[in-house]
């Protein structure tokens, strides 16, 4: 018996001697969805081209944040570059996680990216929002559009919603034909940032924000909020019984299996929309930006951006690979592995949009145009979590909407400690 | 005390060569050696480190020093709600789970052990929960619990009870945890129990029936009391682990709805990974550390495990 | 007379009935879902969110496993995780075997043996969240990040605590006197171990053995800070790779976990005598 376990031990201590790693020239941090797949195939088109070693390391949407965050306070610089969710930014770029790329502008002979990518785009990869120095470069263009299902819409009387009004009169009708069934609306309401990400459009066309423009002070509680949170409520009330579980994940298989008419989504699932094996709504979904409230309509600008880790050893090797993965032929290629381009020329490209797969395009380009950043702030996950669990009572009906708003603004002015 | 440590053995070596008697000596020390340096080796960085970082404030900017708190850490416990409603769904989860699981477990021992004795494969089968990735299990019942298209909902349908949302649900959503948490763990109960029936003494039950004590006298008076060392240890590691609950809350609800499925280790998660406050996360860490401690001490020493 | 006979029989035979219809209850509801994850691998995206739900795949399809299997890394994946396993079981088992003979046998000056016993299972109390961070220093300074020699040494640190316990529980159990008897007869102390204790210990090997490796076959947190790469990535990470910011792929999610336990289901099944053996002597006496 001891022999077979000393045996077993030799042959597992050799597997792992062989397993010793071989670093590489640069390396990236992506998660594991179509965006990191997207970017992880550039790099091996370039290690190819250049002969260099790119190795991507993919983790798990749900922990790429941590895996950049540990890596940051530790100074490890295991990772040269790191593709952000645009929220992390403030984080990452404010705790001195990130190089500056002024300097490696200057180098390459620019002021900075040229005027192709989309304003919108680039002013998020600016810390602060829109006027400090470029910490990163935007790769991947998301943008929330609206989802809905044009023939039911037009049953309920409403040809094509313009309005959240417009919403909730057709989806009201939907789901009192439904039968507990079918719903007229669905939406992400799992607590934290599924919630967030769901209502602050709805906040924004109805003219609220969470700060006011000079980030003084906390705006949650406001007459602008509360007509917000009306008609966030009078959705939920017309969305199917547990959503306040639901992710993107959920609501886009309620529409793509025909059981509900409209939600907010990430452009992403036109893809999955109109695969058969996928969908049953293939051809009869159609999308436009966000509907507007009280004011124009907002989506909720989700982009990932390319930022190089301030511990990286191989810099001048990462912001060059950063500028070839972002040239227009590049963003182009990106497109066609499926991932939402930052700039015009793609966007408009006509050999693009007249495929099927990429006829949203301009709805798109139009959405991210409107589309407003998540509250730009270090602490934007700690606040996101306050306002997620406010927001999650609320939807599940344990407090009131006021009392809701309420509790937000008092979270919020702790944690960001605006009074 | 074992008699053979001292009395038989050290005088009746052989003679043999000096490194050999060296280490016929010292073996209760040799043998050990190996798994305490091991274990000493990879926890006492983490627990200095966890200690240290408890007192401080530290700053996820790599380039700002830490600053010393002395007891604030611990002091925010008090105050902070959000760690309040952990802790109650924490001890909520567990006593619920851990006692769902342990009636389940014994019960359907006591049912194999009567009645199927020599069925191995079947008590295999009942074994495949807990063998599957917490992370897949997880997985499964989102799919399974999902109020539009869960299979669950499907069969209260057929059965014509009222559908529910299930995870989705304020009221519900904790249930749902203990449920597929007593689905992958009650198999390891059932384990435990099934190997403590199995070697149970068979004289006393003998001299029981002859003196016409029920069944469930005899349960009550013989076959509780002898179970108790192996309840013990099961009942002590299923705590330790549900203490820690995180894979099922982390993929079913993310604390919600209304924060009612927040326990304890997401939120030190979040803590110390998303809100970037590792220092915090430490003393909280340290406080479950300590009632985990506490507790089993307590529970080893009414069950005398110790020894 | 006779009716009371067969009434006490009718009652015996009642009581089997049920006692084999709650058999059949529980069973049902164990492998429901395991089924469930089974068939869905085996169902178009569309069919896994078909209502009413497809009891039986209609439309059965390979396409999951491809997907995982062929154009995902999986396959590397559950080597990776058997690699770890194996090695960490080892490591665990042998050590936490002689720590576990040592405490059940020798005394040791001081009630150290009751002090070590307890901090040897204090250190599996540790809540793995906050030593993440120290173990993540701990292998950057070392250079260790991303392979699987770190997993295997952070495992060691929660499996060799559970392994020697189980073991002392077991060694506790066997009686004194064979080992006494070798000794006599001329045998050593460590080869009366070797010899005598260890061989009738077996099934307490095995069934100490497939826990440590369930656990770290499975096991997610520790493994998703330290590992990088598919290079040394485990199933976990990998199954959980697959719920994305935009969707979740239920259909490879399913094919990767079924596939996940059918390699721990096949050793279950071989040491299946062992274990329960195993369990009844050992771990029953504290």
């Amino acid at each position: 018996m001891v022999r077979k376990f000393c045996l077993a031990l030799a042959v597992a201590a050799s597997a792992l001697a062989i397993s010793a790693s071989a670093w590489a020239d640069i390396t990236i941090l992506v998660p594991s969805g179509s965006e990191g797949d997207g970017l992880r195939a550039a790099a091996a088109d370039y290690a190819k081209m250049k002969n260099t070693k790119v190795e991507t390391v993919q983790a798990p949407y749900a922990n790429v944040f941590e895996q950049g965050a540990n890596a940051g306070a530790t100074k490890s610089g295991v990772f040269d570059i790191i593709l952000m969710d645009d929220p992390w930014i403030p984080f990452f770029a404010e705790n001195g996680h990130l190089e500056d790329l002024t300097s490696y502008f200057k180098g390459a002979g620019v002021e900075g990216p040229d005027n192709d990518f989309l304003s919108k785009s680039l002013a998020i990869c600016r810390n602060p929002y829109n006027s400090g120095p470029y910490v990163c470069l935007p790769y991947v263009g998301n943008a929330q559009m609206f989802f809905y299902d044009a023939a039911k819409f037009k049953e309920a009387g409403v040809e094509s919603p313009k309005t959240w009004d417009d919403v909730l009169k057709a989806a009201k009708t939907l789901t009192e034909q439904g039968g507990g069934r079918y719903f007229g609306y669905v939406f992400r309401g799992g607590q934290g940032n599924p919630v967030v990400a769901d209502f602050m459009p709805i906040f924004w066309s109805h003219g609220a924000d969470m700060f006011n423009a000079d980030r003084t002070k906390v705006t949650i509680d406001t007459p602008e909020g509360a007509a917000a949170m009306k008609v966030f409520m009078a959705l939920r009330d017309v969305s199917p019984k547990g959503v306040e579980s639901y992710n993107a994940n959920e609501v886009g298989t309620a529409l793509a299996a025909g059981t509900a008419a409209s939600s907010i989504n990430w452009p992403n699932w036109v893809a999955t929309f109109e695969d058969p094996s996928q969908s049953k709504m293939v051809g009869k979904i159609s999308y436009s930006p966000i509907p507007a409230g009280t004011k124009p309509g907002s989506s909720e600008i989700g982009h990932w951006t390319m930022g190089i880790m301030a511990a990286s050893k191989n810099k001048q090797e990462a912001f060059d690979f950063m500028m070839w993965a972002t040239t227009a032929e590049q963003i182009k290629i990106s497109a066609e592995r499926g991932n939402p381009p930052v700039r015009t020329s793609v966007f408009t490209d006509a050999e693009l949009t007249k495929q099927e797969q990429f006829r949203h395009y301009p709805v798109l380009m139009e959405a991210i145009q409107a589309s407003t950043p998540r509250p730009r702030h270090p602490k934007w996950p700690e606040i996101e979590n306050a306002f997620g669990i406010e927001l999650s009572k609320a939807v599940a009906g344990t407090i009131s909407p006021e009392e809701a708003l309420k509790n937000s603004q008092a979270a919020v002015e702790q944690i960001t400690g605006l009074k | 005390m074992l008699k053979s440590d001292k009395g038989t053995m050290p005088k009746s070596l052989r003679p043999g060569g000096g490194l050999e008697h060296w280490t016929e000596r010292h073996l209760r020390y040799l043998m050990l050696a190996p798994t305490v340096l091991i274990l000493l080796a990879l926890t006492i960085f983490p627990s200095v480190y966890m200690f240290y970082a408890a007192v401080h404030r530290i700053s996820p900017n790599p380039d700002l020093p830490w600053e010393f708190v002395g007891i604030g850490n611990f002091a925010r416990l008090l105050t902070d709600a959000q760690f309040h409603v952990a802790l109650r769904n924490t001890a909520v989860f567990t006593i619920a789970a851990v006692t769902l699981e342990f009636l389940l477990g014994l019960g359907l021992a006591l049912l194999l052990d009567r009645f199927i004795r020599r069925l191995g494969f079947l008590k295999t089968m009942l074994m495949i929960p807990m063998m599957l990735p917490p992370i897949a299990v997880a997985i499964t019942w989102k799919l399974i619990y999902e109020p539009q298209f869960g299979v669950l909902n499907e069969i209260m349908f057929l059965l014509g009870l009222p559908v529910q949302a299930w995870a989705g649900d304020v009221n519900l959503a904790m249930f749902s945890i203990i449920v597929a948490d007593v689905w992958q763990w009650t198999p390891f109960i059932f384990l435990l129990m099934l190997a403590g029936l199995a070697s149970l003494p068979v004289e006393p039950y003998e001299a029981a029936a002859l003196d016409g004590a029920s069944s469930w006298r005899q349960f009550w008076d013989l076959t509780l009391p002898f179970l108790k060392p192996v309840i013990a240890i099961a009942l002590l590691l299923r705590v330790m682990d549900a203490l820690r609950l995180f894979d099922l809350v982390f993929i079913l609800t993310g604390g919600g709805p209304a924060d009612r499925t927040k326990v304890l280790s997401l939120y030190i998660y979040q803590v110390a990974y998303r809100f970037a406050d590792p220092g915090y996360a430490a003393a909280m860490s340290l406080f479950v550390l300590f009632v985990t401690i506490v507790l089993s001490t307590w529970f080893m020493k009414r069950m005398r495990l110790a020894e | 007379m006779a009716t009371i006979r067969t009434r006490s029989r009718i009652r015996e035979l009642l009581l089997r009935l049920s006692a084999y219809l709650a058999i059949l209850v529980a069973l049902i509801l164990t492998l429901f879902p395991v089924y469930w994850i089974a068939a869905n691998s085996f169902k178009f995206d569309i069919d896994i969110f078909a209502v009413p739900p497809e009891w039986v795949p209609r439309n059965p399809t390979l396409k999951h496993y491809d997907e995982a299997f062929v154009q995902r890394p999986f396959l590397r994946y559950a080597l990776n995780s058997f690699l770890v396993a194996v090695g960490t079981t080892a490591i665990s088992v042998t050590f936490g075997t002689m720590a576990g003979y040592a405490l059940a046998r020798f005394s040791y000056p001081w009630q150290w043996r009751k002090q070590i016993s307890f901090w040897i299972l204090s250190t599996r109390m540790m809540p793995p969240i906050v030593s993440i961070i120290p173990l993540y220093l701990f292998f950057n300074y070392f250079d260790m990040l991303n392979t699987k020699s770190a997993l295997v040494i952070a495992y060691t640190a929660f499996n060799l605590p559970f392994a020697t316990w189980m073991m002392k529980s077991y060694f506790q159990d066997l009686p004194v006197e064979l080992e006494e008897a070798a000794i006599v007869d001329g045998d050593t102390r460590w080869g009366a171990f070797l010899h005598v204790a260890l061989p009738l210990a077996r099934p307490g090997l095995a069934a100490t053995a497939i826990f440590c490796l369930i656990i770290s076959w499975n096991e997610f947190l520790l493994s998703l800070v330290i590992t990088l790469t598919e290079q040394s990535q485990t199933l976990p990470i990998g199954i959980a790779g697959r719920v994305t910011q935009y969707s979740t792929y239920w259909g490879e999610i399913s094919a990767a976990g079924f596939m996940a336990c059918v390699p721990i289901v096949i050793f279950a099944f071989i040491v299946q005598k062992h274990l329960v053996r195993g369990l009844s002597l050992g771990a029953v006496k504290g």
